[in-house]
């Protein structure tokens, strides 16, 4: 149980770090910017209560936004991305696939669940983030363009990202 | 009563989730109350010295051209000086004179966080109220613009880059003095969008853009940009342009702030204006 608490910490600390020193700094014609630190979310374990997915969600969102002076924005989008978060799972799950004690993962739950559910929850908070930055409807198409390109780059990293974790087996 | 308990502890994930969504939204659009706040005090303090150390390291990167800038600077400031002047009335020299007054002083910041990618950008510079930084002081780089302080706390500045929805800068043609808008539209960070430009003004690509000195933030003829493409309306009364900035916002290092020395008088002018209206 610490274990996982210490595990989580520490990726809290080092997401952070990886999105505020290195991925803010990416720059691709103005389009694709990644927000890797939602991984966080993604891996939080199963049988985390509601609350805590919500508040940690939260703390997170805040966190990054000290570093980058947009108080409330990735805060928000953090939020509905964890709120929807058990429903997600609930919807397209089996109900048979996930043990307790475990976070979501491409090697347990399969690769289809897994895009599935990084998709989705991907999509819920770029949306939302980069709607709300904006905040008008005039760039609407421009707006939808980045969105999807920095999802679809966000998904390559958390899919590097557990292929690093889980190595193939030999 | 009961039934409300009952109610609110079943639902209380909902209310949580409102709760925490209300909180951050708040935050995100009474931002601009709060620059001054404690929030920001502790957060930009604490940020700011890990950009900071950040900051030293990706410094040294960028240090040759660095100096191929302040070799430049340099240059110009020797040409600027006295004795390169040829002293054809003497006079004038020594006449001692109110004419002039200190107007602007310019205080030389580095820049410790930047970021071109988003829609809304901003700076963060390492310095702040202790060097005597204020909020809506404008931000160059030799002659061409940056931004504007947006909030400060002891020791750091956040500064709204001119790549950001809420940034709008009037300019006006080089040439014959033509009063536009420049803003910027997202995407490509060197290109930007030049807005309200009467149908009488024939454009030419290449053209020069300079600050027009009607805001108080920044003094009349600072470098904005060149026309980079221009399209004449059928129909709405103003033309558009584009403009390729003549600031690189990718590669800023060190910037300048300016001080409005005269910024309090010009204030208190406008003020005493609108009380007499009254």
């Amino acid at each position: 149980m610490t274990i996982i608490f210490l595990k989580n910490i520490g990726r809290f600390i080092f997401l952070i770090l990886f999105q505020v020193l290195i991925l803010n700094n990416i720059q691709f014609s103005g389009y694709i910017n990644p927000y890797f630190y939602i991984y966080f979310i993604l891996l939080l374990p199963f049988e985390t209560p509601h609350w805590l997915l919500l508040l940690s969600a939260f703390l997170l969102g805040i966190t990054l936004d000290a570093f980058t002076n947009t108080f409330g924005l990735n805060a928000s989008a953090c939020v509905l991305m964890a709120f929807v978060r058990p429903f997600v799972i609930t919807s397209i799950s089996t109900g048979t696939e996930f043990m307790p004690g475990h976070s979501p993962s491409l090697k347990n739950q399969g690769i289809k669940w897994f895009t599935y559910y990084s998709v989705i929850l991907i999509l819920v908070h770029h949306f939302s983030l980069f709607y709300l930055e904006i905040f008008r409807f005039k760039e609407f198409f421009q707006t939808l363009l980045r969105v999807l390109l920095s999802s679809l780059f966000t998904l390559l990293l958390v899919f590097i990202a557990e292929y690093l974790s889980y190595p193939a087996k030999k | 009563m009961r039934y409300l308990l009952y109610f609110l502890q079943k639902r209380y994930i909902y209310f949580l989730f409102l709760a925490l969504e209300i909180l951050s939204l708040v935050l995100l659009f009474n931002y601009n109350d709060y620059q001054n706040s404690a929030l920001t005090h502790i957060s930009s303090g604490f940020a700011g010295s890990i950009l900071n150390v950040s900051n030293d390291v990706s410094e040294y990167f960028s240090l040759r051209r660095v100096n191929r800038i302040l070799a430049e600077d340099n240059a110009k400031l020797h040409s600027n000086r006295s004795d390169a002047f040829y002293k054809a009335d003497t006079e004038s020299f020594f006449h001692k004179d109110t004419l002039y007054k200190l107007e602007y002083r310019y205080i030389s910041a580095k820049v410790i966080n930047n970021s071109t990618n988003k829609r809304n950008n901003f700076l963060m510079l390492n310095k702040g109220h202790l060097q005597g930084i204020e909020n809506h002081m404008g931000v160059i780089m030799g002659n061409r613009i940056v931004g504007q302080v947006v909030s400060v706390s002891n020791h750091f500045c956040w500064v709204m880059s001119l790549l950001n929805k809420d940034s709008k800068i009037s300019g006006k043609f080089k040439k014959n003095n033509q009063l536009v808008n420049i803003e910027w539209g997202g995407g490509n960070y060197q290109i930007g969008e030049v807005k309200e430009i009467p149908k009488h003004v024939v454009i030419n690509i290449g053209d020069t853009i300079i600050t027009s000195g009607n805001s108080d933030i920044f003094p009349e003829g600072l470098l904005i940009g060149t026309i980079d493409h221009f399209k004449i309306a059928q129909e709405e009364n103003f033309n558009y342009a584009t403009i390729r900035f003549a600031t690189d916002f990718n590669s800023l290092s060190f910037v300048e702030v300016l001080i409005d020395m005269m910024s309090k008088e010009k204030e208190n002018l406008k003020k005493s204006f609108k009380t007499n209206e009254r």
